[in-house]
């Protein structure tokens, strides 16, 4: 019984891991070498989708502190990427708290408005805060294959939720 | 109508304020003290300067440890491939090395008419101070969309500061632009944030600019001034930090810049503690 329980507690913790060494190891989801404007950002889709599925996996203050971690690794001013998941955490849990039943479309929909208002806070404080220069281009194709790729890592976590965790919601 | 209304403000203030089972601080509390940290981080930089550096420190050797499995794959396989082409490595190798024999005599000659014609100038070899370089190995190259940079395992402890030359086997890959005490971040020639004064082949100077992609590109040229494939491009020096005559790259049928070292495949640079003029970093 104490083993099935350290079993479930390892599967529960599997997407809380999977943020913290996407923040802190050298293992990116930009894939320029492949394909010269592909990138994506892969940790708000994982924020995004276990906030809205299962909340109580994905807690505010771990989140907190990868964004933290991902700033230093990044070099990004501290706290920016901290608020940026914040904010996605924010827009999940608001749909969460309004919908009843959701589908593949909805949470796609909802994750677009919730990318836009997380890059918005993100590339507005640091273009007025800070003297770090980017380009608009490439966060137009960041966002644009974030959103692209949503529904296909939605299966994938989808499915780690049925089999591992459990298919109910919290 | 007013039920609508209460909805959303009960489903906005309990997803701003909610706490309880695992979550055990409210998104607002988080994202007010995000704020905090980030305008203390930005503006504050008396008081949390050493607090970063040190934060950058323990970091950056984490991250160094907790990459080594995605490191130890592709290191193996190309060890692999290498040892499968092992024969035709040293066909061409001895080819190469027939080719060079031949040339050294020649670079022998020039190396000394070259020292003679600066003692007939009167000008000092630029380079007399090559031993003041520190070896560097990178410890963090995580690609960003927006950020090209490596983290290298010497900070100010052995002499590094802000804006010094890095370069690899005498090439200029970028320059420091964060400093902690066993650790610097290197600003890479194709971030979008780069600027470097360069001179071309025929004595033009230019600004050599990053532009995000792995190809920089040169601006301010002189009017009229047409771009040709395979123009050397140095560094001009003329910023008083980076060394005059450093090679960068050459240019290509796309008017950009091809860099001779790639800047994804870095795993040990040296920075030059030689910057000429050290009031200006």
């Amino acid at each position: 019984m104490a083993k099935y329980s350290v079993i479930r507690k390892i599967y529960h913790a599997g997407p809380l891991i999977l943020l913290y060494y996407l923040c802190i190891s050298e293992v990116d989801t930009n894939f320029e070498k492949i394909f010269e404007i592909f990138t994506l950002n892969f940790q708000i889709i994982l924020i995004y989708f276990w906030v809205l599925k299962r909340p109580e996996i994905m807690a505010n203050g771990h989140i907190f502190l990868a964004g933290l971690i991902n700033d230093v690794v990044m070099g990004f001013p501290l706290g920016i990427s901290s608020l940026s998941y914040l904010i996605i955490i924010f827009v999940g849990t608001y749909v969460r708290n309004k919908s009843v039943n959701t589908t593949i479309a909805s949470d796609w929909f909802t994750f677009f408005i919730a990318m836009i208002f997380s890059n918005l806070l993100f590339f507005t404080f640091l273009n007025n805060f800070t003297e770090i220069s980017i380009s608009m281009t490439k966060i137009g194709y960041n966002m644009f294959f974030t959103l692209f790729m949503f529904p296909i890592f939605w299966f994938i976590f989808n499915l780690y939720r049925i089999t591992f965790i459990g298919a109910k919601d919290a | 109508m007013s039920v609508s209304r209460d909805d959303f403000s009960i489903a906005f203030r309990s997803a701003l304020l909610q706490r309880g089972g695992a979550q055990k601080f409210s998104v607002l509390s988080l994202i007010f003290l995000a704020i905090i940290i980030f305008f203390l981080d930005v503006y504050g930089s008396k008081f949390t300067k050493p607090f970063r550096g040190f934060l950058n420190d323990v970091v950056y050797r984490v991250t160094f440890l907790a990459s080594t499995p995605t490191r130890f794959f592709p290191e193996a396989s190309r060890d692999i491939i290498g040892y499968l082409n092992l024969k035709e490595e040293n066909e061409r190798l001895k080819a190469l090395v027939e080719k060079y024999e031949s040339l050294e005599l020649n670079v022998e000659f020039l190396v000394d008419e070259n020292k003679n014609l600066q003692k007939i100038l009167e000008t000092e070899y630029f380079n007399k101070n090559l031993s003041n370089i520190v070896l560097a190995k990178v410890l963090v190259d995580k690609n960003s969309p927006f950020l090209k940079s490596i983290i290298i395992n010497k900070g100010t402890r052995a002499g590094i500061l802000k804006g010094m030359p890095v370069t690899k086997n005498n090439y200029l890959v970028g320059r420091v632009v964060e400093t902690n005490y066993l650790s610097s971040r290197v600003l890479l020639l194709n971030d979008l944030n780069s600027r470097i004064p360069v001179t071309l082949d025929e004595g033009a100077q230019a600004i050599l600019s990053g532009s995000g992609t792995s190809n920089p590109v040169l601006e301010y040229l002189p009017e009229d001034y047409e771009i040709f494939e395979d123009i050397n491009i140095f560094a001009s020096g003329k910023d008083g930090i980076f060394t005059p005559g450093t090679p960068i790259g050459k240019t290509n049928d796309k008017s950009q810049v091809d860099l001779f070292v790639d800047p994804n495949q870095l795993s040990f640079v040296t920075v030059n503690l030689n910057v000429q003029n050290i009031g200006d970093l």
